[in-house]
């Protein structure tokens, strides 16, 4: 989707927009030891039209700091880092929209676009979120359920944002805000590892569909090459007879 | 830590170790360190503690202020918790450099006390939608031994408990302006209500099992730890006159992060919140 990025994805949850870019490899500024394994950069910026409630400054504030470190959590276990020792990927998320669940979905952008561009994954990386409200279970919360299950005063509310790899079956990053007790965390654990698994066919349509595309494009502009070099052969023909000719 | 260097043939030890619920100094995978605790520290804080957990060294001083309360809930204070590591702990932390590992903790403690089951910010509350107290909670980090978060959260446990808040004596209403007169007497404070505020327990992935309180070298084998934060139960904070009136609540997680490189299989992260508990 960014032409400049190496890679880059787009993710819309219904209303919630997320652009995500990744770029290539680059030396770690103000770093001073050698380091085995990469490092990812992530950072994630909302739009200041983003939010409904208020305008977002230009300064990163502690919320998007917050979702930048759980973003880097979430991503290490998933990249191949002993493949760029001492280098650092960044990992750009902008997001236009908030209608909630945004780390959920900037965790899906970057799966995505990390695969877009090509650096090497132990697995797709998927990412779900529930909001707990009493003994109801949201699914994906729009804006105005995840500030409910916040703000509200019943035995147990709070929002869990889980992402997990797929085949591995491992859970790379678990973070719960709000107030709820051992069955309820173990409930919601198992519902949010089954909506999980349900994302992950739809990533691996987009990412073949997309290898398919660059395939084909590839196979067009071979041809056009051709073509191409064949008319200049032409010309370089005529050329030369007319040289020798003279 | 950092900073720290096991020879490969030392981290096998420890995880040996570990699967035989038998640690490097001798206690077993559930077992906390010992620990000493000294409240008010500080004389000029409204409140302060300092812990130690073995080598680890946390100062908490607590400040107190009076601010408007945000318009959406008029009738709650505001807490805001600031982490800074200290050169002293290692050479890592000088000018800018702690600064990640320091807005994680803060980041961690803002979510476990969000929760108003966690702490109640009601009682921070002066006038309803004019004024209100705003605690500043300020961690130092002066000596680093390995598990921060819980170090941290006993810290600012005891800190609170032991933060005086003045009473306000006088009100002056002045057509929509709040005049506040807070009594000047040295003794005449109300303390605050934290059996309930929430406890950060760390859990550490060290080869299949999970290991609470890990020490710096055990830190170092770990990929991957489990930082769960209990909401307690007041009834067993308060003298028995007033144990009948506060209704028992069952502990309850307040927050759940992961911190480091790794990732859990779903049922090795479901043990371990149990064992946390």
């Amino acid at each position: 989707m960014v032409s400049q990025a190496k890679g880059s994805a787009y993710v819309e949850l219904r209303k919630t927009k997320v652009v995500c870019s990744v770029f290539d490899p680059r030396e770690i500024p103000h770093q001073n030891e050698f380091r085995q394994l990469g490092q990812l950069y992530c950072e994630v910026k909302f739009a200041p039209f983003s939010c409904p409630r208020k305008r977002r400054p230009y300064v990163p504030d502690v919320e998007e700091k917050a979702l930048s470190v759980a973003l880097r959590q979430a991503l290490e276990p998933a990249v191949c880092r002993h493949f760029f020792p001492n280098y650092q990927i960044d990992v750009l998320i902008y997001i236009l929209e908030h209608d909630g669940s945004c780390l959920a979905a900037a965790i899906n952008a970057a799966g995505l676009a990390l695969a877009n561009a090509a650096v090497p994954m132990f697995d797709i990386i998927t990412s779900c979120s529930v909001a707990v409200i009493g003994n109801k279970m949201f699914i994906d919360p729009t804006e105005i359920e995840e500030h409910i299950a916040k703000n509200s005063t019943e035995v147990n509310h709070g929002i869990i944002t889980m992402s997990v790899l797929s085949q591995l079956k491992q859970i790379s990053d678990f973070t719960q805000i709000g107030s709820m007790d051992v069955e309820c965390v173990t409930k919601v654990m198992e519902v949010l590892l089954k909506e999980c698994e349900i994302i992950v066919p739809n990533i691996q349509r987009v990412l073949v569909v997309d290898v398919v595309k660059n395939f084909e494009l590839k196979k067009h502009l071979e041809a056009e090459t051709k073509k191409r070099e064949e008319i200049l052969k032409k010309k370089m023909d005529e050329w030369r007879s007319l040289l020798n000719g003279q | 830590m950092a900073g720290l260097l096991l020879s490969s043939t030392e981290k096998v030890f420890i995880v040996h170790g570990v699967q035989e619920d038998f640690r490097s100094d001798g206690r077993s995978n559930i077992d906390y360190r010992p620990m000493e605790l000294e409240t008010d520290v500080v004389s000029h804080a409204s409140g302060s503690a300092r812990l130690r957990l073995a080598n680890t060294d946390i100062l908490v001083g607590i400040k107190t202020e009076i601010d408007t309360p945000k318009p959406d809930k008029p009738d709650m204070g505001k807490i805001e918790f600031l982490v800074d590591g200290s050169a002293n702990a290692t050479p890592e932390f000088e000018g800018r450099g702690g600064e990640n590992l320091a807005s994680s903790i803060s980041n961690t403690m803002q979510r476990a006390y969000h929760s108003s089951q966690a702490f109640d910010l009601k009682q921070l509350c002066i006038v309803e939608g004019k004024q209100c107290w705003k605690l500043y909670v300020d961690i130092l980090i002066l000596e680093c031994g390995g598990n921060w978060f819980d170090a941290v959260s006993l810290a600012t446990k005891a800190a609170l408990f032991n933060t005086r808040i003045p009473l306000v004596k006088a009100l002056l209403m002045d057509g929509g302006n709040v005049d506040l007169q807070l009594s000047d007497d040295p003794y005449d404070f109300k303390f605050l209500d934290v059996g309930s505020a929430p406890l950060l327990v760390t859990l550490c992935k060290i080869g299949e099992k999970c290991v609470v309180d890990p020490s710096a070298e055990e830190e170092s084998c770990s990929v991957i730890s489990l930082i769960v934060g209990i909401t307690g139960n007041s009834k067993s904070y308060c003298a028995d006159k007033g144990a009948s009136n506060i209704t028992d609540v069952d502990i309850k997680c307040s927050t759940i992060s992961m911190n480091g490189p790794g990732s859990l299989a779903p049922k090795t992260l479901k043990n371990a919140i149990h064992q946390g508990m």
